[in-house]
């Protein structure tokens, strides 16, 4: 136990040893943060990924997003109807102070067709408990878009923000699973050998020569609904996340299969396995208790550069719109909508590109520290 | 070292680049969609079809103004003007018609244009054998026959007498003097004559064209350069050649248009909004663009799924429309450039009206929604907002296709008018394909679906609003009446309308259509789109036509000076 | 040796067999079969219209029947007819295959010329400045979307700089004094999608190259010849980079199998007339003939390369057999 527990320390050491690997880690750590986060940063800035505002489409980063004037109406309204004596005192005080030269009913009103810093000024010469919620609603007036809004005047830093959970998560989701597919065919194919292994093999081989991306254009363009058993797992709202998590695991098992077969035939030959055997272990036994041991590293590797590689498949097919279907956010749609405007609002095609970016080269900083720390021969130095 | 490269690499670069104002030498206009061979009997890309006319001419077309307006024909032939007269064969009524060709028709090889190859055209037309889309454009003649003495004038039997039976803007003419062998030969190979016309084998023949040019290089999949044709029978085209580049991805045509690869773009090019962000950048650049819009009749509109039961309510549908500020939208979405719908017949259309007499209109009013929504039993949760009845909420679907920025923007702007209403709306996008490939075609939309329809003016809705034309399995989904919309009323009308040859009272059946239409409410009117083109400052005797016979049909006049 | 060979060889055309059916099926299942996409365009088609249209495409018949026609097609050496372009396949086939080639041939010879260096380098210096900047550079060059890369590239090259054309593959119709300046306007449009094309694959042949010199660096003939005396010229090129290339030539002849569909996405952006964007169009407008074709020679590329690749290796290295 205790030599298990300095090899583990001796990895990790090894590995927050390699700088990129730990910026890798830093950039995937924050994000997965802000991106778990996505909610609460929504209620709290009071933006929604799904709010469109159509007076404010392609808006420069940067920038103030007024609500119309028949929203703000609504939204009074909504307020005197709640709280109808504070209304009364607050509109008897403008009046009062003669800050807006109206009746008593329409100072409300008046008050919030001005614009919203005006509204705020106004309100801060009223000296009355009662304004805060007035104040807190006027807020919502304007919006603050950090890297400006779309073509139909969503918030683009918040959805890219939900993007980063969708794109993020369909890459996890795609190479945990894809790890367990390549560590289960792999395991049968190289522990039973003979004529089960050749015939896995061959069919590892088979996907493997497909052209991968034509292939996916042909799947992601099927309606999976069709086939039977399929239609009641995917449907709903994440139909296409579903769907896209399914296609890209169906094509990347397969990388992880030939190690992890490769790394078997080595290991089934060892001691331990054959004092297993000779003792009578079950074969799920010997698989799942001495065997993966041995090779979680080589998964766990495979598992860190295989995210990657599907967040930039997602990306690819949801660019050419076979992918992620709006309005569900993800980095591909967004670069596949801000395509058609690239000359306009340059911004929107250049960010959720970055973030694609960024994501993958540090999933493969990590992955390449992981390898590193984990190789025998690479400790030196 | 590095900057010297790059200011190498400028230097050499550039004088390639320098782009000048386009002249009468060359105009190379842009497309964003897929084109095909020209055999335009087959050809079904619009593409194809707005490139025809540049090539190939037909009897007559319809202008930018809806007028028709002959080409190879001397005249068009009507009741009145005594070419064609009405006769009884066999009980049946049928049409006789004189279309005499213009003496100068030729093809582009000088050999006669002549009735012998409109009967020709016929023939391959109907052929089992060749995949014509849509027969109805050619089988509304029966026959053709001529005096040898008198190749021009040839005598047209047309099946029915329908009063429209003069419209052949698509009875594009081939050549039987190079293709009678090829058909001869193939004639019995399903598809042998589509493989081996000569529109496909030898594009470049010009023997094959009678438009003001002549195709003079091909590439399928990336453009098609047509130069004048020396034997057409109007005067000789100013411009000297034009070449159409296919430039597939539409994020890409305005770099291609500024770097000058391309001096104009066609109708088939940019989205709508691309489109508005030019133009606003051409007014600020001064550049040497116009981009121009003209409403077109591409109707959009939302079908409601009449089988719905929250739908099959006509106080539902109404309050629908009294929901939304049409005004308002195209105003905020389209600065106007594409104005709201009233129905299905557009304002160029001759046979248009806005008469209260008969259409009946539905003012942007929330009050009024809401009284016939409460009427109709649908009552207000104040927790939600949203409006119940019988523990059901009001919540429908509506549907149309993903990726498409114009209709994603109307429908959030939408869902946000009926939200104020009561009306949950959730939005279901589909792929193109799906959408028009199986949700509309097959009737399978829950609530609504919004698409538009392109068509020409006086135009007979059968194919959208006859009962027959509900698709079903029984007529392989082919009609195209998506909402299921049933009235007797509307059915006889469009029945009367075909055999209608009185001009005012084809205009009354059109007014009482929209009558039944507006009053029953199938379809949310939305508005009409706009054709938009980017052309050249100096481009000279360029009209868009605003319909599906395309702007091409003068090409011969148009001029960079 | 040749026994192996044949069997690889009938393995391959089995593997090719299975594909392009399933392909086919696949195929089959996607929404909207052609007649109903012309429908949706032309909503005055009748009845009859979809009926006859049907039959002439043979459409009417279950997905194994029109497989097994269109198997004999093939078999008389017909590719069929594109139903978009309305002509046969082999009219549009051929020269983009030629494209696709050119495309990927130049940014292949481009990513080893640059990659081959940097590797060599990089491993001889390990943990070196120059080793960690070329590892940041191949790490970055690996994980860039080249989709993406094709549009900034635009944006800079061909909207804001004006140096470079859009996109496209040739200055359509236009005359050239001589062939030189045919190249010249050919290298003008193809040096963009070489750049979008090659990031990549620069990064993932340093990668390799550094990491298989590194091994030969280490091995024992190496360290006999350092030991005897030769210069540290001689081993490194005579030596330890002859038998580092031996992995690197797998890496290339597997990347030449992609050459007719790994370019796909980089066709498109580009509107580069290859046969990448052919198959992603063919497939969208449902255009069997020509989407299978260009399937099956996709896959056959890849299987017949990866022969070549295993058969390669057996000479390059006498210690591999095939028996």
């Amino acid at each position: 136990m205790d030599h298990a527990r300095s090899m583990r320390s001796m990895i990790i050491e090894e590995f927050f040893r390699h700088k990129l690997a730990v910026v890798g880690l830093v950039v995937i750590v924050s994000l997965t943060i802000l991106a778990l986060s996505a909610d609460l940063i929504s209620d709290w800035t009071g933006i929604d990924p799904n709010s469109q505002n159509v007076s404010a489409r392609y808006l420069e980063p940067f920038t103030y997003a007024e609500e119309a004037a028949d929203q703000r109406e609504n939204k009074i309204t909504e307020w005197i109807k709640d709280n109808p004596e504070n209304a009364k005192k607050i509109s008897a005080a403008i009046v009062e102070k003669q800050l807006l030269n109206v009746t008593v009913d329409d100072a409300l009103y008046e008050l919030v067709s001005k614009n919203p810093e005006e509204i705020q000024k106004l309100l801060k010469q009223i000296d009355l408990p009662e304004k805060k919620s007035l104040q807190t609603l006027s807020k919502t007036f304007s919006t603050f878009h950090l890297f400006g809004t779309d073509e139909i005047g969503r918030d683009v830093a918040i959805r890219l923000l939900y993007g980063t959970r969708v794109s993020m998560g369909v890459g996890v989701l795609v190479a945990l699973v894809s790890a367990l597919i390549g560590f289960l065919i792999g395991g049968i194919a190289g522990f039973y050998q003979g004529i089960i292994d050749t015939l896995l093999m061959r069919v590892t081989d088979a996907l493997l020569s497909l052209p991968i991306v034509p292939v996916l254009i042909v799947f992601a363009a099927i309606d999976l609904t069709k086939l039977p058993g399929l239609k009641s797992l995917i449907s709903g709202e994440f139909e296409s996340v579903f769907k896209m998590v399914i296609l890209l695991c169906l094509f990347s098992w397969m990388p992880v299969a030939r190690l992890v077969r490769g790394s078997i035939l080595t290991l089934r030959e060892r001691e331990f396995v054959l004092a297993a055997r000779t003792l009578g272990a079950k074969d799920s036994t010997i698989i799942f208790r001495h065997l993966l041991p041995n090779v979680i590293a080589t998964l766990l590797v495979s598992v860190t550069l295989g995210v990657g590689e599907s967040i930039l498949f997602e990306a690819a097919l949801s660019f050419l719109g076979l992918g992620i279907m709006p309005p569900t956010a993800s980095w591909g749609n967004m670069l596949n909508n801000a395509q058609e405007v690239i000359y306009k609002s340059v911004w929107i095609a250049i960010l959720p590109g970055l973030l694609i970016w960024i994501t993958v080269v540090s999933f493969n900083f990590i992955g390449d520290g992981l390898q590193e720390a984990m190789d025998p021969k690479s400790v030196k130095r | 070292m590095k900057k010297i490269f790059l200011a190498a690499m400028s230097l050499a670069v550039l004088p390639l680049l320098v782009q000048a104002k386009p002249t009468n030498k060359e105009l190379k206009i842009g497309i964003s969609q897929e084109f095909e061979s020209l055999n335009l009997l087959i050809a079904s890309t619009v593409a194809a079809h707005y490139m025809g006319p540049l090539v190939i001419r037909t009897l007559n077309t319809l202008d930018p103004d809806a007028k028709w307006y002959p080409m190879l024909a001397k005249q068009i032939p009507t009741i009145k003007n005594g070419l064609a007269k009405i006769v009884t064969v066999d009980g049946k009524k049928k049409i006789v018609a004189t279309w005499e060709i213009i003496d100068k028709a030729k093809w582009g090889d000088g050999t006669d244009l002549t009735c012998a190859d409109f009967q020709f055209t016929l023939k391959v037309g109907t052929n089992n054998n060749v995949s014509t889309a849509e027969r109805e454009t050619i089988t509304l003649v029966e026959k053709i026959d001529f005096d040898p003495k008198t190749p021009r004038k040839c005598i047209f039997t047309y099946e029915k007498a329908k009063w429209d039976f003069a419209n052949l803007p698509q009875f594009y003419p081939l050549p039987k003097h190079l293709e009678s062998e090829i058909y001869e030969k193939y004639k019995a190979e399903p598809l042998g004559y589509d493989k081996n016309t000569n529109y496909v084998k030898n594009p470049t023949n010009p023997g094959l064209y009678c438009g003001p040019y002549v195709v003079s290089e091909m590439k399928l999949g990336d453009h098609v350069t047509m130069v004048r044709n020396k034997y057409f029978y109007g005067p000789q085209a100013k411009i000297e050649k034009i070449i159409f580049k296919l430039i597939p991805n539409t994020g890409t045509l305005e770099a291609n248009l500024r770097s000058g690869t391309i001096d104009m773009i066609s109708n088939l090019g940019l989205t709508f909004d691309q489109a508005l962000a030019l133009d606003k950048k051409v007014k600020a650049e001064k550049l040497p663009y116009d981009v121009q819009f003209v409403q077109s009749n591409t109707y959009e509109h939302i079908d409601l799924n009449l089988d719905n039961p929250i739908l099959k309510d006509i106080n539902v549908r109404k309050a629908l429309l009294h929901a939304i500020n049409r005004d308002d939208l195209v105003k905020a979405l389209f600065e106007g450039k594409q104005p709201p719908a009233l129905h299905f017949i557009d304002p160029k259309d001759p046979w248009y009206t806005a008469d209260p007499k008969f259409v009946k209109t539905y003012r942007y009013s929330k009050r009024d929604a809401d009284r016939l929504l409460t009427e109709a039993g649908w009552k207000k949760n104040d927790k939600d907002g949203y409006r119940y009845k019988d523990g059901k909420k009001l919540s429908l679907s509506l549907m149309s296709t993903a990726g498409n920025k114009t209709r994603e923007t109307v429908e959030a702007y939408l869902q946000e008018e009926w939200k104020q209403v009561g009306v949950e709306i959730t939005i279901k996008n589909q792929p193109g394909r799906v959408f028009f490939g199986e949700t509309t075609r097959k009737h399978a939309f829950e609530g609504m679906a919004m698409y538009a329809w392109a068509s020409n003016p006086e135009n007979n809705p059968r194919s959208t609003q006859h009962s027959k034309s509900i698709p079903s399995a029984k007529n392989s989904y082919s009609g195209q009446n998506q909402p299921g919309w049933v009235n007797p009323k509307m059915d006889a009308a469009i029945d009367a309308m075909d055999l209608e040859f009185d001009y005012n009272k084809r205009l009354d059946l059109a007014h009482e259509m929209v009558k039944y239409y507006s009053e029953d409410i199938p379809v949310l009117p939305l508005y009409y789109r706009a054709d938009i083109s980017v052309v050249p400052k100096n481009l000279k005797n360029f009209r868009m036509s605003g319909h599906q016979f395309y702007e091409t049909y003068n090409a011969e006049n148009w001029s960079l000076e | 040796m040749s026994s192996y060979i044949l069997r690889r060889i009938i393995q391959t055309m089995i593997m090719i067999a299975l594909v392009s059916y399933v392909c086919f099926f696949l195929m089959s299942l996607m929404p909207g079969d052609p007649i109903e996409l012309m429908l949706s365009s032309n909503p005055k088609m009748t009845t009859a219209d979809v009926e006859r249209l049907r039959e002439l495409y043979g459409l009417n018949q279950p997905a194994t029947t029109r497989y097994i026609n269109w198997v004999k097609t093939i078999a008389h050496g017909d590719l069929g007819y594109s139903r978009t372009y309305r002509v046969p396949v082999t009219e549009i086939i051929g020269a983009r295959l030629l494209n696709s080639f050119i495309l990927s041939l130049i940014a292949l010879i481009f990513s080893l010329a640059i990659a081959i260096p940097l590797g060599v380098f990089s491993a001889l210096r390990p943990n070196s400045k120059l080793d960690t900047f070329v590892s940041i550079f191949s790490f970055t060059g690996i994980s860039v979307p080249s989709f993406w890369l094709g549009l900034l590239l635009i944006l800079i090259f061909a909207v804001k700089l004006g140096w470079l054309p859009a996109g496209g593959t040739e200055t359509i119709d236009a005359e050239f004094s001589s062939s030189w300046r045919y190249f010249w306007d050919r290298g003008l449009y193809i040096i963009l999608p070489v750049l979008s094309l090659s990031l990549q694959q620069i990064g993932r042949f340093v990668r390799f190259v550094r990491s298989s010199m590194r091994e030969t660096l280490q091995t024992d003939f190496v360290r006999t010849a350092k030991a005897k005396g030769l210069s540290m010229h001689d081993v490194i090129w005579k030596h330890a980079f002859r038998n580092a290339l031996i992995p690197v030539i797998t890496i290339i002849a597997l990347s030449i199998s992609t050459i007719f569909s790994g370019a796909l996405l980089t066709e498109t952006v580009f509107a580069y007339q290859g046969v990448g964007k052919l198959i992603y169009d063919s497939i969208m407008a449902n255009d069997y003939n020509v989407a299978m074709v260009s399937f099956i020679i996709s896959v056959s590329m890849v299987l017949i390369m990866s022969l070549v690749a295993d058969l390669l290796y057996g000479v390059i290295d006498p210690r591999i057999s095939y028996s």
